[in-house]
C-alpha cells in the first residue's frame, strides 16, 4: 500500500508539471485554435536558461526560475511575432500555422545543438537529497517542491484568467476571437499576453523538468505529453487540461512501477487513441456543432 | 564526389519520394495532416523484412505485402479518428506513430531498440526509379479522375461536398490508405538500403520530414513533391560541411516559407514542360487549342 | 402528395429552441419563399432539411419518404442540394473544376479504373466533361471558365454555387440568401436565372431571401418565421397584406439588415 502512495504521489507531481505544459499549450488553443508545435521548443530553452543562471551565474534558483520564467515568455511573445503573426494577418489556413510550428521547433532544437552542443547536462543539486518523511512515505523534496511550484503558478495564472479585466478578456476571445474584436477587445493584445503567459509556465515546467531528469535539445520532445493531457481534458479547456495532466501523470508513473517503465510512453499513446476514440471532446470538452 | 555518392543519395531521395507522393495525396490533395506516416513506414519496413529475411520471399512480393500491411493499419486507424476534426486527428495520427514505434522497440523478435541487422540489400538505383515512376502515373491518374477530384473538394470545403453528395469519411478513408500503402513500400525499399532496421528510424521528426517536403513542394502539386524530395534530402549532404547549422537553416527555412511563400515551389500547379512546349509554338496556328486540365 | 413536407419539426440547441413545431408543405415546381427576421430559424430549417443538424422532434419527408436520419452526404442522392448563406465554393478551384467536381454524380467507375484508365474511365469523364460544359453555358460562366472561385466578382459567385448545385440534377433546389449583397439590378438578373433554371431543370425551388421585391415576384407561397415559429402562410398577397406580419416583420425589416 504504501508504494502505491508513493507512486501516487510521484505521479501527481510529475502530473502537476505536465499540467503547467498542457493548460499554457491548451490556453493558446483555446485563442488560436491550433496546435502550437513550438511550445516543446520553448520548454527546451527555459530548461537551458535555468540550467545556465544556476551552473554558470551562480545564481540562487528563485532567481534562476524567475529568469527562466520570464525569458521562456519572452521567447514565446517574439516566436508569435515572426512565425504566426504574418500568417494571422494574412488569415492564412491553420495548416500553415502548424507547419511553421514545426519549422520554429526544429529550428530552436537544432540551434541548441549547434550552439550548446547535443550533450545531456545535469542541473546543480538544488534540494537535498534526503526525502521528507511522513509515517512509512517517503516523499523527494525535488518532487513535493516540483508540486508546489506548479500548483501556485497554476493558482496564479487561474487568478490572472479569472480576476482580472485582460483575463475576461481572453475568456471572451476564446469563445469567439472575430466577435470579440468587433467588441472592441484588442485581439492582437490578447494574444501577445496569451503567449506571454504560455511561453512562461512553459519556462517554469522546463526547469522542473531539467531538475528532475537532465537537460538535451530533445526534452522538448515531452510535450506530446501536454498534447495527450490536452487531449484527455478537451482540447482548449484548462480546468480539462489539469485534470487530464494529473491523470496522464499517475497513470504513467503507476505504469512504469509496477509493470515496466519501457510500457509507460506506450500506454501514454495507447490511452490517447482510446481516449479520442472514445470521448473524442475530451473529459471536459464540449463538442459543437459545425455552423452553416 | 563519387557516383557511389551520388546514387546514395538518389536512391535515398527516391525512397522518401515515394513517401512524399502518397503524403502529397493525403496533406496536398485531401487537406489532411498525418504525423504518423513514419508509423506505415515502419510498417512496411519490418514486414517486408520479415517476408524476405523469415519467409523467403520474393522482394516485389514482399515489397507489395508490405504495402497492403500498412495499408490495411491505416484502414483501422482511420475508421477510429478519421472522424476527429482538426488537431484532434492531427494528436491522433501523432500517437499512432509513437506507438507504432514503441511497440517495435518492445518487439525482441525484430530485435527490439538495438534494431535488426544483416537485411539483405535488394534496393538499386533502377527499382527505385521505376517504382517511383509508377507511383507517379497512379497517383496522376487518381488525382484527374472524379475520385481526386472529390478529395480535392473536401480540401476546399468540407460541408459542401458533403452537400453534393461526396462521402467525405469514405473519401478521407481512401486517401489515408493509399498513402498509407506509399508509405509502407517506401519502408520496405529503406529497409533494403541500408540494410538495417531500427525503430529509432521512424520517430515523429521522420513523419514531420515528409510533411515538410510536401509542403516545400507545394501543396497539391505533384511535380512539386518530386522536386521538394530530391532538394531536401540532397540539401542536408550539401550542407555538409556546416553540419550543426543545416538543421537550423532547415528549420529557418520552413518559417520563412510559411511566411513569405506559403504556396510552395510549385503551389498547386504542375510543370509540364510539354505542354509549356506546345503553347510556345503552337499558339499561332490554334489559337482556340481545347485542353482539358 | 407533396414534394416536401416538414412535420411538427422542432430542433433545439442545448435548452434553446430554435424551431419550434413547424410545419412546412412545398409541392412539386413551385417556388416557396421563407421569410423572417435574422435569428428566425430558417437557415437551420435548411440545416435540418439537409441533415446537416439533426431534429430534436418531429419528421421531415421527401416524395412520402423519411429524410431527417439520412446523412448530409446522402441528401444529394435523395434530390435536394442547396446553397450557402456564405458563400462555399471550391474557394482554390477554377469555374470549371467546381462545376466538374459536383458532376461526380452522374458516372459510376471505381478507383482501379481511374489508376488503369480502362474504357470505363474514359467515357464517364467525357460525360462528365460534356454535362459540366453544358451547365457553364447555361449559367453563362463560359467567359469565367479558368478563374479561380475566390476571384470571380460576388454576383457570380452566387452563380456559380446555383451551378453547382444544378449539376447535382436536383429535384428541390434550397437557395439560403442568394441575393445577399447584391445590387439592384443583379438582384433582378438573379431573379430572371432563378426562373429560368426552374423551367429549364423542372425544378422545386425553396428559398430564403430578406429582398422583398424578389420574394414577392418570385414565390408560389411563403412562410414567415419569428423566434423559430410560424408566424404566418399564404400566398404573397396574403402575406403582405396580414397585419401580423406587417407588425412583427415587415415594420422592422429595414433594421433587419
Amino acid at each position: 500500500m504504501t508504494t502505491f502512495f508513493q507512486q501516487l504521489i510521484n505521479g501527481i507531481s510529475i502530473g502537476s508539471v505536465y499540467a503547467l505544459m498542457a493548460v499554457g499549450y491548451s490556453l493558446v488553443y483555446s485563442i488560436m485554435n491550433f496546435s502550437n508545435f513550438a511550445h516543446g521548443g520553448v520548454i527546451m530553452l527555459g530548461a537551458y536558461m535555468g540550467f545556465f543562471a544556476l551552473a554558470v551565474g551562480n545564481l540562487p534558483f528563485p532567481v534562476a526560475m524567475i529568469l527562466a520564467t520570464l525569458g521562456s515568455a519572452l521567447l514565446a511573445i517574439v516566436l508569435e511575432r515572426i512565425a504566426y503573426n504574418p500568417l494571422r494577418k494574412r488569415n492564412a489556413p491553420y495548416l500553415y500555422f502548424i507547419i511553421s510550428a514545426m519549422g520554429a521547433s526544429i529550428f530552436l532544437e537544432n540551434l541548441v545543438i549547434a550552439i550548446i552542443g547535443p550533450n545531456f547536462k545535469t542541473y546543480p543539486k538544488v534540494f537535498e537529497k534526503e526525502p521528507f518523511l511522513i509515517g512509512t512515505l517517503a516523499l523527494g523534496r525535488l518532487d513535493v517542491m516540483m508540486f508546489i511550484i506548479s500548483a501556485v503558478s497554476l493558482t496564479a495564472l487561474l487568478f490572472i484568467i479569472e480576476k482580472t479585466k485582460t483575463g475576461m478578456a481572453i475568456k471572451a476571445t476564446a469563445y469567439n476571437l472575430r466577435a470579440s474584436a468587433l467588441m472592441g477587445v484588442n485581439t492582437d493584445h490578447i494574444i501577445f499576453i496569451v503567449f506571454g503567459l504560455g511561453g512562461g509556465l512553459a519556462g517554469i515546467a522546463g526547469v522542473l523538468f531539467g531538475m528532475k531528469y537532465t537537460v538535451y535539445p530533445q526534452i522538448g520532445f515531452i510535450t506530446t505529453k501536454a498534447f495527450i493531457a490536452a487531449v484527455f481534458g478537451g482540447l482548449g479547456s484548462l480546468s480539462g487540461a489539469v485534470l487530464g495532466a494529473i491523470l496522464l501523470g499517475v497513470i504513467e508513473t503507476i505504469t512504469a512501477g509496477y509493470f515496466s517503465s519501457q510500457l509507460r510512453d506506450l500506454i501514454a499513446f495507447a490511452l490517447l487513441i482510446f481516449i479520442l476514440v472514445v470521448r473524442p471532446m475530451g473529459i471536459m470538452g464540449k463538442q459543437n456543432e459545425d455552423k452553416a | 564526389m563519387d557516383w557511389y555518392y551520388v546514387e546514395g543519395i538518389l536512391i535515398l531521395s527516391g525512397i522518401n519520394l515515394l513517401a512524399v507522393l502518397g503524403l502529397s495525396l493525403l496533406t496536398g490533395f485531401t487537406g489532411l495532416f498525418s504525423f504518423g506516416h513514419a508509423g506505415f513506414m515502419a510498417i512496411g519496413a519490418y514486414t517486408t523484412a520479415f517476408c524476405t529475411m523469415t519467409l523467403g520471399l520474393n522482394f516485389y512480393l514482399a515489397l507489395v505485402i508490405g504495402g497492403l500491411m500498412a495499408g490495411i493499419m491505416s484502414l483501422i486507424i482511420g475508421k477510429l479518428t478519421l472522424n476527429l476534426k482538426g488537431d484532434y486527428f492531427i494528436i491522433a495520427t501523432l500517437g499512432f506513430g509513437e506507438a507504432i514505434r514503441l511497440i517495435l522497440d518492445n518487439m525482441q523478435y525484430f530485435g527490439g531498440a538495438r534494431g535488426w541487422p544483416g537485411i539483405t540489400n535488394h534496393t538499386s538505383l533502377m527499382n527505385v526509379i521505376v517504382i517511383n515512376i509508377i507511383g507517379i502515373v497512379i497517383l496522376v491518374n487518381i488525382i484527374s479522375s472524379k475520385h481526386g477530384r472529390n478529395m480535392k473538394a473536401i480540401r476546399e470545403e468540407e460541408m459542401a461536398s458533403n452537400i453534393i453528395g461526396i462521402d467525405v469519411f469514405k473519401y478521407k478513408l481512401k486517401s489515408l490508405w493509399i498513402s498509407a500503402m506509399y508509405a509502407g513500400v517506401s519502408g520496405g525499399l529503406l529497409a533494403h538500403y541500408i540494410g538495417f532496421l531500427q525503430p529509432k528510424m521512424f520517430q515523429m521528426i521522420k513523419s514531420t520530414e515528409l510533411t515538410i517536403i510536401v509542403i516545400f513542394g507545394g501543396l497539391g502539386s505533384v511535380t512539386g513533391s518530386v522536386i521538394g524530395a530530391i532538394a531536401l534530402t540532397a540539401l542536408p549532404e550539401v550542407l555538409r560541411n556546416v553540419k550543426e547549422w543545416r538543421l537550423v537553416i532547415y528549420g529557418a527555412t520552413v518559417v520563412l516559407i510559411m511566411i513569405t511563400r506559403p504556396q510552395g515551389l510549385m503551389g498547386g500547379k504542375e510543370f509540364r514542360p510539354i505542354q509549356y512546349l506546345k503553347k510556345w509554338f503552337g499558339k499561332k496556328n490554334k489559337p482556340t487549342a481545347e485542353q482539358e486540365v | 402528395m407533396s414534394l416536401l413536407e416538414l412535420k411538427n419539426v422542432t430542433k433545439q440547441f442545448g435548452g434553446l429552441t430554435a424551431v419550434g413545431n413547424f410545419n412546412l408543405k412545398v409541392e412539386s415546381k413551385q417556388i416557396y419563399g421563407l421569410i423572417g427576421p435574422n435569428g428566425a430559424g430558417k437557415t437551420t430549417i435548411f440545416n435540418l432539411i439537409t441533415g446537416i443538424y439533426n431534429i430534436t422532434e418531429g419528421e421531415i419527408l421527401f416524395e412520402g419518404k423519411r429524410i431527417d436520419k439520412t446523412p448530409t452526404f446522402k441528401i444529394a442522392d435523395v434530390g435536394i442540394t442547396r446553397t450557402f448563406q456564405n458563400i462555399r465554393l471550391f474557394k482554390n478551384l477554377t469555374t470549371y473544376e467546381n462545376i466538374l467536381t459536383a458532376c461526380h454524380f452522374n458516372t459510376a467507375y471505381s478507383l482501379l479504373d481511374s489508376v488503369l484508365r480502362t474504357k470505363k474511365y474514359k467515357e464517364g469523364e467525357a460525360i462528365l466533361h460534356q454535362n459540366a460544359k453544358e451547365l457553364l453555358k447555361i449559367m453563362g460562366l463560359e467567359e469565367r471558365r479558368d478563374t479561380i472561385a475566390s476571384n470571380l466578382p460576388y454576383g457570380l459567385q452566387r452563380r456559380l454555387e446555383i451551378a453547382r448545385a444544378l449539376a447535382l440534377r436536383p429535384k428541390l433546389l434550397l437557395l439560403d440568401e442568394p441575393a445577399a449583397g447584391m445590387n439592384e439590378e443583379e438582384t433582378f438578373q438573379l431573379l430572371d436565372l432563378i426562373k429560368q433554371v426552374r423551367d429549364q431543370f423542372d425544378l422545386t425551388i425553396l428559398i430564403i431571401e430578406h429582398h422583398m421585391d424578389l420574394i414577392m415576384n418570385l414565390c408560389h407561397e411563403i412562410t414567415v418565421l419569428n423566434f423559430g415559429k410560424e408566424l404566418a402562410a399564404g400566398t404573397p398577397e396574403m402575406i403582405q397584406s396580414n397585419p401580423k406580419v406587417i407588425e412583427a416583420y415587415l415594420g422592422e425589416g429595414e433594421a433587419a439588415c
